[in-house]
């Protein structure tokens, strides 16, 4: 027989449970619960008149029956299945970072799963081959992770039990995405693709050419603020490695650069590109605007990715450069071995808060005359008789639009930033 | 090709080496001259007038007060710190700006520093083969073959697909003995090597310091491990306020001092 420990003290009941979590920080003091009761009263009246405008007052049809020119803008509908065979290859990609990185990208992967699920079964008119394509998204997801082996980790024998866990050796073989060189091909290849399909190809049968103009709502915020982000990157890694190189020129240049574009508002970038550019071009380059306004954002971006990098980089300690000093390296395989790759890990935060805020700046391109989702907004219901008394509606379904996005990539960001252990050696 | 042998194909010693390493101290050459060295920090004199030569194959080690120009002295030799003043020659590479002497300096001297310095973002195996393929642009497979006989000889072989953060202390500096071993330096400098350890790893780090020792591998060790100094130093320098006060074996540094600064110190730490 053991004689057994006298059991732990409790905590008083004062400091734990509802009551003692109550207690301590809504009523702690005579301020405090003042404020607790304010605040919940004001509140509470905030919601119940929102809920009850929402559940009965709204009238939602607008958003239902206009909800392609919310996501897509004027895209021709022939070319609908086009677009959901790009979030077929999206969904594929999904699966592989899913496999390869399960912490941050599972919840990514479920939740697009989720949505494609939703807007396949949610009736309402759409055609029926949109429906199957959109659901066709949760197999393509499971067919990206399985065409990925176990994280790159596990191959050296350690945390082999870790995340995905081991597939059955048959699909082991089929892995194709089996290094990360592979999976930036891949990724590189469906951007390439997704591009072919939205804009199309002349002479290619089934993939008629679209016009930019056609573009619009969701679909241009997303597409504008990702390719500014992902077409930014080296650009603002150019600029940041010609801001800390020694040549004078290519140092003032680059500061220049950077601090102009840092110092003047998207929105007169956006004006300038369309209205003062032009000028000082030959008539025959007729840019488009959505070519126009795509560059403008990249290079907006690229000011502030060139801040962001240099920051990242300046964070590595000088032990690092050091140790590369000491084994012979030269300056510039220092920094594009040593300091770049560890300036990049510790700036993806900021890089996904950099496309949160640059996601929300694309609505400015209404402008210069283009029809993203802020755009659709006005048009459906300005110019409609029937919809004419529901901007309210339209403008709260924008907004949470806006809001669900930019706070699921920031939910993502965290996870990312846990992931990373960023501040970690 | 025996695995035995392994150990010590993984630092060539060429046959002329050999040669002069089977000779007595004394009759070996100076692979390092340093005379009338002096370094400041704006206004301030950290290394003032230091002159010592060391013999190929020696182990010098380097103590002294904090702040009296230990590191300064050492990160000279391979100019993480350019000397202002004064002549240093390292294995007949006269230290100079010229671009050519600096990269053969470099590949000469090897240094394993107090943070350990490992990169984060590669693994182990990354570590040591990244200076071998881009420097001496060893093919990918002759570098990982030669990482793993030096993870094997510093007793980690089993860590090479892990990352820096995935090891202990000791471990760590371990790789970074390898890491330093990879480049087939004739010299290596260590600065602080176990202070940032706690003290049930200190002892593996000494350990491959003092098998490094025996391969005939001239060393300057800034450390305060008296009982590693007393077994393997040929000599000790103590340092202070830049100045090199006292320079010889550790017989007569630990039994008869001959400055009383060098004294008062040991008096402080022993
Ligand atoms: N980069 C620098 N800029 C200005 N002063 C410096 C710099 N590096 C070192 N010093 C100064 O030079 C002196 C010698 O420094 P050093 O690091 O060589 O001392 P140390 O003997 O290694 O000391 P410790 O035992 O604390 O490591 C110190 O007073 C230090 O403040
Ligand atoms: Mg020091």
């Amino acid at each position: 027989m053991t004689a057994r420990a006298a059991p732990a003290p409790l905590p008083p009941a004062t400091t734990v449970g509802l009551q003692g979590w109550l207690r301590q920080n809504l009523f702690g003091s005579w301020g405090n619960s003042v404020v607790t009761v304010v605040v919940a009263v004001v509140l509470a009246w905030f919601l119940v008149n929102l809920g009850s405008w929402v559940l009965v007052e709204a009238d939602w049809t607008v958003i239902i029956s206009r909800a392609p020119l919310y996501i897509v803008g004027l895209y021709p509908y022939e070319g609908y299945w086009r677009l959901c065979v790009c979030l077929l290859l999206i969904s594929v990609l999904l699966g592989m970072s899913w496999r390869a990185w399960p912490g941050p990208a599972r919840r990514f992967a479920f939740a697009f799963g989720a949505v494609m699920l939703f807007v396949g079964v949610f009736p309402h008119e759409m055609a029926p081959e949109h429906r199957a394509l959109l659901l066709l998204n949760l197999p393509f997801i499971g067919l990206g992770y399985v065409l990925t082996p176990r994280p790159a980790e596990a191959h050296s024998g350690r945390l082999e039990a870790m995340a995905g866990g081991a597939l059955p050796p048959a699909l082991e073989r089929v892995a194709i995405f089996s290094t990360p060189r592979r999976m930036v091909i891949a990724a590189f290849v469906a951007l390439v693709l997704i591009m072919i399909l939205i804009l199309g190809i002349a002479g290619v049968p089934g993939l008629d050419p679209v016009n930019p103009q056609d573009l619009g709502g969701l679909m241009i915020n997303l597409l504008l603020a990702f390719f500014g982000i992902v077409c930014s990157l080296p650009i603002g890694i150019g600029l940041a490695l010609g801001r800390r190189s020694s040549l004078p020129i290519l140092k003032v240049a680059c500061v220049i650069f950077i601090e102009v574009i840092r110092g003047v508002p998207l929105i007169t970038l956006l004006f300038m590109s369309r209205h003062i550019l032009p000028l000082t071009f030959p008539e025959e380059l007729n840019i488009d605007r959505v070519y126009l306004a795509g560059i403008t954002i990249t290079i907006f971006s690229s000011a502030y990715m060139a801040e962001n990098v240099r920051g990242g980089m300046a964070a590595v300690q000088t032990g690092q450069t050091e140790a590369a000093q000491a084994l012979g390296l030269r300056g510039w395989q220092t920094t594009l071995l040593i300091t770049l790759p560890q300036g990049l890990r510790n700036i993806i935060p900021a890089i996904v808060g950099q496309f949160i805020s640059l996601f929300k700046d694309t609505s400015l391109v209404y402008f210069i005359g283009m029809l993203d989702l802020v755009e659709m907004g006005r048009v459906s219901v300005q110019g409609n008789q029937e919809f004419i008394d529901n901007g309210r509606e339209v403008y709260l379904f924008i907004a949470l639009v806006f809001w669900v996005f930019c706070f699921s990539m920031s939910f993502i960001s965290r996870r990312i930033e846990g992931a990373l252990g960023v501040g970690r050696r | 090709m025996a695995e035995s042998n392994g150990v010590q194909a993984a630092v060539d010693i060429p046959a002329d080496k050999a040669e002069i390493l089977a000779r007595p101290l004394e009759e070996r050459d100076d692979i390092v001259v340093c005379e009338n060295v002096h370094k400041w920090f704006g206004d301030f004199c950290a290394v003032r007038d230091v002159s010592m030569r060391v013999k190929r194959g020696e182990v010098v080690v380097i103590f002294g007060p904090s702040g009296s120009g230990k590191s300064t002295f050492i990160r000279m030799i391979n100019r993480l710190e350019e000397h202002q003043q004064g002549r240093i020659v390292i294995d007949g590479i006269e230290m100079t700006n010229d671009v050519r002497n600096l990269d053969a300096i470099r590949r000469e001297v090897g240094m394993v520093f107090q943070q350990f310095n490992l990169f984060p973002h590669i693994t182990v195996l990354g570590n040591i083969t990244l200076a071998p393929q881009r420097v001496r642009h060893l093919p990918r497979s002759d570098a990982e073959a030669l990482a793993m006989r030096l993870l094997e000889r510093v007793g980690i072989p089993e860590q090479a697909q892990k990352y820096p953060a995935e090891l202990s202390g000791g471990q760590q500096q371990r790789v970074a003995i390898a890491r330093a071993l990879a480049m087939q330096p004739q010299i290596m400098l260590f600065d602080e090597p176990t202070s940032a350890l706690d003290p049930e790893m200190i002892k593996e780090v000494l350990d491959a310091m003092r098998e490094l020792a025996a391969t005939g591998m001239t060393m300057l060790c800034v450390t305060h491990e008296m009982g590693f100094a007393r077994e393997v130093a040929d000599r000790m320098a103590f340092f202070d306020e830049g100045a090199l006060v006292e320079l010889g074996p550790p017989d007569q540094i630990f039994n008869n001092p001959q400055e009383d600064r060098t004294k008062l110190f040991l008096d402080q730490i022993l």
